[in-house]
């Protein structure tokens, strides 16, 4: 058993070790110093090692320490109840819940399916040595802050050593009843994905932690005892079952199927972006286009992704239309406010940068364009050729910046109609660079998304994003326009300047598009 | 025609995967390079093809019996990928159709899209489905076709005939015959048998050089075995 637990031990160690050195080699300066013969390297293993058993310490510790902190001590002290009851009564119920959502054993992890499945270790001694460090892990990891928060609370002292044994005890009985369940009905639940039932029992059980003592109920101390007592009666029959069921290597198999150990990987992986997008393809047979070459193809594919395209502008443009409806019945109804409304359009004109940047859906485009179309179509060596990529370049930027000016200038019109009915201003201009200065924006951004798009181009053929550079760019264009939030400046400069650096953004960037895209607009290898 | 590899170089870090290969394709003939895991094919593809930056040397075409030289252009290249890409959201007419129009001067004798589609046997029923929802083999079709019809000067196929059936599999080996005196044909193979039942020469890439196998006076078997001792060599 011992043996077991050692190797599996070291099995996970030294795929967290060669998962800290790819992160390593993935760092961007260090990545050209590193040979490639990084994981037979001495120092980076030791290295590697040492971060590992420091994870494993963070693991014990540092999400108990937190979660008695956050979850309970600091919260227990909020209600009129009295603290130490309601601190006893917060980890009952969190503790029944953390059982369930929390089992270790039903977790389908990417160690033990690479011990199991992969390895084919004996699954018995596997799961039970495993489980048994596990427990030992809840308990190591508890008792500190159970007897450091729990004093904190006033809670006897030999109260707070028994609360981690009760952790323990709950998540075997759950265990417990896990194994009974699925040698009766052969049905195995992964914890990450709880059923109905379970989903209704967390929410009552959270409901009873944290709204009882709201309206003055807790478990009363003597209570709390006595149920403690029945879980460890349950809990030492439940040790019994798990340490006596002898058949984990089918349960397991059940458990560990691909989908559920890589479930979280899967949903962020591209490949789940790419079939998501390509669900989107709309195609009625009626939607066509009387265009030819490039403007046909564009068409088609603007038409027929209408629902990732046009159809959300049209919902944006309709939220807009409300909240200017709202913000200007507002200024009829409360004639106080009216001063505080005049000043959004004449100086936190900055804030709309910001506006803009969310509302722009020139990431989602570009997304879509490379995703659904050129992800293939760049392999056909034809549609590198400039004039081919400059043709569709002239039909995507008109589109992209069509799309996106009809939410922002209802945008336009709304701040200038908001100027006007909130008491107006003297200087008739305002009105005007108002609307202009949105829309300029609005090019703006149209127009970065896509030439970074075509001077970039970030994806592989397996649709990864490959360039750090785009990334880089794509953070500081939110962190820019982040920045601008806290500016207010008077509409005027502010608005011209946007006009200026639009149009001159606007210019040099297309003559770099046509002077470079024939070049770089290709699938990263 | 021919088109001229000199002093060909590429390496990726520390590994030297092409090693100054020096070679010349003409028109007129399927050349079938076979080559182990990882002898670096597709990164000579890649190359060919500019997706890569080469580390030395030059590829360029020769024209007529003189020896004048010109650069590789886009329009001289198709090539066509093991795994077929072809734009989703299209049905297979209206891929066809942008791909005539956008090639309009360069198509000497443009067919119509259904005569195209009976070249490539692509049945009535599925030209007018979107592409999303073709099988792999039928892609590849589309693929294959598309890259035709522009008639390149020179055909890249990586791999394309193992993702068809044995039928269709054969009529793209018909269909690859008839095209070939127009063209120059490379083709990446892993499958010996259909390298020396297709192709007029063949090449294999090793330790990062290409090197023309003749066949001299072997028989069938001897030529095999020529070329597994010429491919095992270290």
């Amino acid at each position: 058993m011992i043996h077991t637990l050692i190797t599996s031990f070291r099995l996970k160690n030294t795929y967290r070790v060669n998962s800290i050195i790819y992160s390593i080699k993935g760092l961007p300066i260090i990545r050209k110093v590193l040979s490639n013969d990084l994981y037979k390297s001495k120092f980076l293993k030791v290295l590697g090692n040492i971060i590992s058993i420091i994870i494993e310490i963070c693991s014990i510790f540092l999400g108990k320490f937190l979660y008695i902190w956050l979850a309970i001590s600091s919260i227990a002290v909020i209600y009129q109840t009295d603290p130490t009851n309601t601190f006893l009564h917060l980890f009952f119920f969190l503790t029944l819940a953390g059982g369930i959502l929390n089992t270790y054993m039903f977790n389908p992890t990417k160690d033990k399916y690479y011990a199991i499945v992969i390895m084919n270790m004996d699954a018995n001694q596997f799961a039970i040595s495993n489980y048994s460090y596990s427990m030992l892990k809840v308990f190591v990891g508890f008792l500190p802050f159970t007897i450091i928060f729990g004093t904190l609370a006033q809670i006897p002292l030999w109260i707070c050593i028994l609360l981690p044994f009760f952790v323990v005890m709950i998540k075997m009985t759950v265990i417990g009843n896990m194994i009974r369940k699925y040698k009766q009905k052969g049905v195995v639940n992964n914890e990450n994905l709880p059923t109905k039932v379970s989903w209704i029992i967390l929410i009552l059980l959270l409901v009873i932690a944290y709204g009882f003592p709201y309206v003055g109920i807790v478990l009363p101390v003597n209570i709390f005892l006595f149920l403690c007592m029945i879980s460890f009666l349950l809990g030492t029959i439940s040790f019994m079952q798990i340490y006596h069921f002898k058949d984990y290597k089918k349960m397991y198999k059940l458990l560990l199927t691909p989908e559920n150990v890589y479930a979280l990987q899967n949903a962020n992986s591209t490949k789940t972006i790419k079939d998501n997008i390509a669900s989107n393809i709309n195609y009625d047979g009626e939607i066509t286009s009387d265009k030819k070459g490039f403007a046909y193809f564009h068409e088609l594919f603007i038409k027929r992704h209408s629902k990732l395209l046009t159809k959300s502008a049209k919902k944006q443009t309709l939220f807009i239309v409300v909240v200017f409806s709202i913000l200007i019945m507002i200024s009829y109804m409360i004639p106080e406010l009216r001063e505080k409304l005049n000043n959004i359009p004449l100086t936190y004109l900055p804030y709309f940068v910001f506006i803009m940047y969310l509302l722009n859906r020139g990431t989602t485009i570009t997304q879509a364009m490379f995703m659904n179309c050129d992800h293939s179509m760049l392999t056909y060596r034809i549609y590198r050729t400039p004039r081919v990529i400059l043709g569709v370049f002239k039909e995507r930027i008109k589109t992209l910046i069509k799309i996106n000016l009809l939410p922002s200038s209802v945008l336009g019109l709304g701040l200038m109609l908001l100027l006007y009915t909130t008491g107006g201003t003297d200087n008739f201009w305002n009105y005007l660079i108002l609307f202009v200065s949105v829309n300029a924006m609005s090019i703006f951004f149209s127009v970065h998304y896509l030439v970074m798009y075509y001077l970039l181009q970030p994806y592989n053929v397996n649709t990864e994003i490959k360039s750090s550079t785009y990334t880089i760019v794509q953070s500081l264009t939110y962190f820019a326009c982040y920045y601008m939030i806290q500016l207010h400046l008077p509409t005027i400069s502010f608005g011209i300047a946007t006009i200026i650096f639009s149009i001159a953004y606007s210019f040099i960037s297309l003559l770099l598009v046509y002077h470079f895209a024939p070049k770089t607009f290709k699938l990263r290898i | 025609m021919k088109l001229i590899i000199k002093d060909l170089k590429k390496k990726f870090d520390q590994k030297e995967v092409l090693n100054g290969i020096y070679f010349e394709f003409e028109k007129g003939k399927i050349y079938g390079l076979l080559g182990r895991n990882g002898a670096g094919k597709t990164t000579l593809f890649n190359c060919i093809n500019e997706d890569l930056s080469v580390d030395e040397g030059e590829i360029f075409i020769q024209e007529g019996k003189t020896d004048e030289s010109r650069k590789l252009e886009a329009e001289d290249i198709g090539y066509v990928l093991s795994i077929p890409n072809v734009p989703e959201f299209l049905t297979a007419r209206e891929f066809l159709k942008f791909f005539i129009e956008i090639n309009e001067d360069r198509i000497h004798n443009p067919k119509t899209i259904d005569e195209y589609f009976e070249f490539m046997k692509i049945e009535i029923e599925d030209r007018d489905k979107l592409l999303k929802d073709y099988s792999h083999g039928m892609k590849n079709k589309m693929q294959m076709l598309v890259n035709i019809i522009a008639s390149p000067n020179i055909l890249l196929l990586d791999e394309p005939l193992t993702s068809f059936d044995v039928v269709v599999a054969e009529e793209m080996k018909q269909m690859l015959k008839t095209i070939k005196n127009d063209h120059i044909i490379i083709f990446s193979t892993h499958i010996m048998e259909l390298a020396l039942d297709l192709c007029d020469e063949i090449v294999i890439l090793n330790k990062g050089v290409l090197k023309k196998m003749n066949k001299s006076n072997l028989n069938h078997n001897q030529f095999k075995k020529k070329i597994i001792e010429a491919l095992k060599e270290e």
